[in-house]
């Protein structure tokens, strides 16, 4: 054998020596298995691995560095194996003391579930709060008057539609927004105002995945002395990073809504995401509406605006049909 | 509104990017639904809220862009050539229902050749997914598309008389529009008639005999305005949508009218050929003079909470088509343009120059004051309610107001009468607003059976509706219902521990009473701090079987407000006593008709002060008892508040109780 063969096969069996090392770690199912492959390959008096570094002193020095080299790796490589299985295997026994196995389920109360619209609906109430909203309530079955005309949507407008809409007798129906509550919060007390209104609402949409005749919003409102659009846009962007996450954006887009002017529909943007989602509708109380409740529009300026707990429900939970949280399946309330 | 890049080319200069357009457009009030290429052009779908109908044509959008790059809009001044008789002489217009109809005019041309549209003019509509017909219809099209202002064309010769009428129809009134559906008419549709019957429906669709086909050749061009109630009442009376429909709903530029009908003329002559009758009947009233508006200058940063320059505003407003009228240096006027009827008042005139402006501008950092803001007693009890429910092991459900009849029953008889209802064509079934909780809650728990959760325990908080004799309104109490696999005693002690919860249990009264919903005997009415707070029960088998219950279950319902009421949420402390306690154990045999109730209460009245509790623990019956008695046992807890009582104390009044027991039930000591 000539010198350059005899350095090729050093390194071959450098090698052979990994692999076989490598398959009786990770092949070995018990400590005892582990500790004798240590002892085969990383023992250190016998050890294939010692054995292998002896040869080093054999080779011609040009061959030596890259045998050393390739000798450091495997050697490295056994060790971790070494270790790997050893964690695997180390895990206290699973020995039935006195008769008692304690691995077995604890006896568990069951425990019932808060409905996932409550979750975010209490959310919202717990963070509007820290801002300084209370909850203020108001009927779900309506008068005409508190759902358009003091909202300032007037006798023809498009929104009063029969078949937009859930009438009842005399003049009354299911409110459609909750905006309603706006009015009457007005109509009771004086400036300033800070409240949010929660509840459910109504509209004839034919039920699918992301329709429902019924739904809940909550709608804000603040009126004060010295109240702009810049408050409106700070209590909103303060809400959305309480509420998603610090690293979230907002924008207003002029939109267009009967009870307030300026009107605009709220974006959010997560970090990362390249998509703006529309969140809902805001805007400056329209003068109109602080007259229909008696407010003199130049004392008073104001912000609204309305969120749907579905959309901010469904998308915290990742749920993908609004049925799913009127079915109330046991199998679907558990999970939250 | 879909609008093609292309198009738009032809009045301003389009030199940004697609998208830098169209996010501009977005963030100042049209906002970008989707561009999509078609054949070399851009679809741009704008979505244009109902006050902007200025926006529902490319010239509006052209001059909204104008605005936003600061761009000269070209807009094309139509002259088309006229010659031969006046058209006075040709055709006439009565406008019967004025009210509904504010103005009309009418064009006409004869000797056109109808065939289809030249290239251009496809390719325009096809862009906005319109197909082509031939080239006079596709030019009234073309126009809408262009100015907002519907249009429509009539072959001449074969209106009756030549002639038009806009009236209302007369009941019996039918009508095959060109989609070739025939419409019945109601009295309160306008309708263009001619001298013999009616030709179109006023501003939605027009009529099947007398539209422009490969034949015609004398055509009447129809420009108008209509009220646009009356439109949109057709419209949906008929299920009859158009893009003149669309547009007649909403408030059109008044000046269009004319323009449109003078630039409809003019395309016709250029597609079709044809001679264009001098004049133009036009039947109508005088619309008065916007009145100008005053923008105080003050009033945008009282608003909006950041200030415009003067010059900004007065570049944003002018250049939007307003006409600055004077007014002072602090509070300039305005008047507006036609095509802008949605502004009127000096809040509108902020809202534009915020929108131009840009809200990106409005900071997001101000410092909101503080304001107390505790949360209510409603709000603490749900709070508590919910978590103690939940802790118990029930879910919470959340079910719709609206029922079907199935589940429109009442739980308390004198909620009975007809519960309120909607008349809407989406609900037919579902259409009571329900006046109790449960029946809903029985239903879902129905749908759990039937799909493999058994046992669904759920409770829900939500309003009842119940009609109120004088009021318009009805009352709507918020109830808190449960439904439960548990029997009565299960979902009593359910109930008692949520009153346990709010230290109200004390003041917790059960009386047996009937209620349909439940079985007999397994029935109650319950009382809290003496008011009526509900009815609970286990459900009876008549509606577990009518709801294809398969399980037996039970169900209540409280009044939340009496809960609320008598909920004590910052209960006071009690020193710890001092002194031992000693209980002692009896049972008394009863008769069996005596309620525990009763027999507790007796006891606590017989033991005197000392007496700190009473607590059942069981009944027994049969075994050596004679029949009709029962033993009830129940433990007794004596404490004195200041010292260690003795045994002779206890003694004599647990011989007090037992005497007491003995005279008023007959009852003995159980040996």
């Amino acid at each position: 054998m000539s010198l350059p063969d005899l350095a090729v096969e050093a390194l071959a069996s450098l090698d052979a020596l990994e692999a076989d090392g490598l398959s009786a770690f990770t092949g070995s199912g018990s400590p005892a298995e582990v500790e004798a492959a240590r002892v085969e390959f990383l023992g250190m008096k016998q050890g294939r691995v010692k054995t292998a570094q002896e040869r080093l002193k054999a080779l011609e020095p040009s061959a030596k560095r890259a045998y050393g080299q390739r000798f450091n790796a495997v050697k490295g490589s056994l060790e971790s194996a070494h270790d790997a299985a050893k964690a695997r295997l180390d895990r206290p026994t699973l020995a039935i003391a006195d008769g008692f196995d304690v691995t077995r389920p604890g006896t568990r109360p069951k425990l019932g579930h808060r409905h996932p619209l409550t979750q975010t609906t209490d959310e919202l109430i717990d963070l509007f709060g820290r801002f300084g909203f209370t909850v203020a309530r108001g009927p779900e079955v309506e008068d005409v008057h508190h759902n358009f005309d003091a909202l300032n949507i007037p006798p023809v407008h498009p929104a009063r539609d029969p078949l937009d809409n859930f009438y009842l007798s005399e003049g009354t129906m299911l409110r459609s927004q909750t905006s309603t509550v706006q009015i009457r919060v007005m109509e009771s007390q004086p400036p300033p105002i800070r409240v949010i209104a929660i509840g459910r609402v109504y509209r004839p949409d034919t039920v699918d995945a992301t329709h429902s005749f019924m739904f809940h919003q909550i709608e804000g409102l603040m009126v004060d002395k010295g109240v702009t659009m810049a408050d409106l846009k700070t209590v909103l962007r303060l809400f959305a990073r309480s509420y998603l996450g610090e690293d979230v954006k907002i924008r207003f887009r002029p939109s267009f809504f009967p009870f307030t002017e300026p009107s605009v529909e709220v974006d959010m943007l997560w970090h990362g995401g390249d998509r703006w989602v529309e969140m809902g509708g805001a805007g400056m109380v329209d003068p109109n509406v602080f007259r229909a409740v008696g407010y003199d529009p130049d004392e008073v300026t104001g912000f609204a605006f309305g969120l749907g707990i579905e959309r901010l429900c469904m998308r915290r939970h990742g749920i993908d049909d609004i049925r799913l949280l009127y079915q109330n399946e046991g199998r679907f309330l558990g999970q939250f | 509104m879909i609008v093609s890049w292309n198009w738009l080319t032809e009045y301003l200069r389009l030199d940004m990017p697609v998208d830098a357009l169209s996010e501009r457009l977005a963030l100042t009030g049209l906002n970008h639904e989707s561009t999509e290429d078609v054949g070399g052009d851009l679809a741009i779908d704008l979505e244009v809220t109902s006050n902007r109908p200025d926006c529902l044509g490319h010239l509006g959008v052209a001059r909204e862009i104008g605005v936003l790059f600061d761009r000269r809009v070209s807009f094309p001044n139509p002259r088309p050539p006229t010659s031969g008789d006046s058209v006075e002489t040709l055709t006439g217009v009565t406008v019967e229902a004025s009210d509904l109809c504010p103005r009309f005019t009418a064009r006409v041309i004869k000797g056109a050749k109808v065939g289809p549209s030249p290239f251009w003019l496809r390719k325009r509509l096809e862009t906005l997914g319109i197909r082509p017909i031939s080239n006079v219809v596709d030019v009234t099209n073309y126009v809408m598309f262009e100015c907002g202002q519907p249009l429509h064309a009539y072959d001449l010769s074969k209106l009756s008389e030549s002639r038009l009428i806009v009236r209302k129809a007369v009941k019996g009134e039918t009508l095959v529009a060109i989609n070739n559906k025939t419409y019945e008419l109601t009295p309160e549709m306008l309708v263009i008639a001619d001298a013999a019957r009616v030709v179109g429906l006023a501003g939605v669709m027009g009529g099947l005999d007398t539209e422009v086909g490969d034949a015609t050749t004398d055509v009447l061009i129809e420009a108008a305005r209509f009220d646009s109630m009356s439109i949109r009442r057709t419209s949906r009376a008929l299920g009859l949508f158009s893009g003149a429909s669309y547009r007649f709903e909403r408030p059109l530029d008044p000046e269009a009218t004319e323009w449109a009908s003078r630039r409809c003329c003019e395309l016709i002559l250029k597609t079709a050929g044809g001679t264009l009758h001098p004049g133009m009947v036009d039947v109508g009233v005088a619309r008065p003079a916007r009145p100008p508006v005053t923008l105080r200058l003050g009033q945008i940063a009282r608003v909006l909470g950041i200030s415009v320059d003067r010059v900004d505003v007065l570049r944003i407003l002018t250049a939007l088509g307003l006409t600055h009228a004077g007014g002072s240096a602090d509070a300039p006027s305005f008047v507006p343009p036609s095509w802008r009827s949605d502004l009127e008042r000096e809040i509108d005139l902020i809202e534009e120059v915020a929108r131009v402006h840009g809200y990106e501008h409005i900071p997001e950092d101000r410092a909101v004051p503080l304001t107390s803001a505790p949360r209510s007693t409603r709000e603490r009890v749900e709070a508590d309610v919910r978590y103690t429910l939940i802790g118990l092991g029930l879910d919470e459900a959340v079910t719709y107001s609206l029922v079907s009849e199935e589940l429109a029953m009442p739980l308390a008889l004198e909620d009975g009468g007809t519960p309120i209802r909607v008349d809407h064509s989406s609900r037919k079934r579902e259409n009571n607003l329900r006046r109790s909780l449960v029946p809903s809650l029985l239903s879902v728990r129905q749908h759990n059976e039937a799909h493999g959760s058994a046992d669904a325990e759920l409770f829900e908080i939500a309003n009842v509706y119940l009609p109120r004799v004088g009021k318009v309104l009805p009352d709507e109490p918020t109830r808190l219902a449960l439904v439960s696999g548990r029997d009565f005693l299960g979902l009593k002690g359910i109930v008692e521990a949520l009153l346990g919860r709010f230290h109200a249990e004390g003041d917790f009264e059960v009386r047996p009473v009937d209620v349909p919903m439940f079985k007999p005997g397994r029935s109650a009415e319950l009382i809290l701090a003496g008011k009526r707070f509900g009815f609970m029960g286990e459900v009876n088998p008549s509606v577990l079987k009518s709801l294809e219950l398969r399980d037996p279950c039970s169900a209540a319902e409280l009044a939340f407000e009496v809960l609320q009421e008598r909920a004590d949420l910052v209960p006071r402390y009690k020193p710890l006593p001092s002194y031992p306690v000693v209980a002692r154990d009896l049972s008394l045999v009863v008769p069996q008709n005596l309620p525990w109730a009763e027999l507790a209460g007796a006891v606590s009245r017989a033991a005197g002060k000392t007496l700190e509790a009473i607590v059942y623990l069981d009944t027994f019956k049969g075994g050596n008892l004679p029949e009709g008695w029962q033993s009830l046992h129940f433990g007794l807890r004596f404490r004195h508040p200041e010292r260690t009582l003795t045994g002779d104390e206890v003694e004599a009044a647990v011989k007090v109780i037992v005497a007491s027991c003995a005279s008023q039930f007959d009852a003995t000591l159980r040996t």
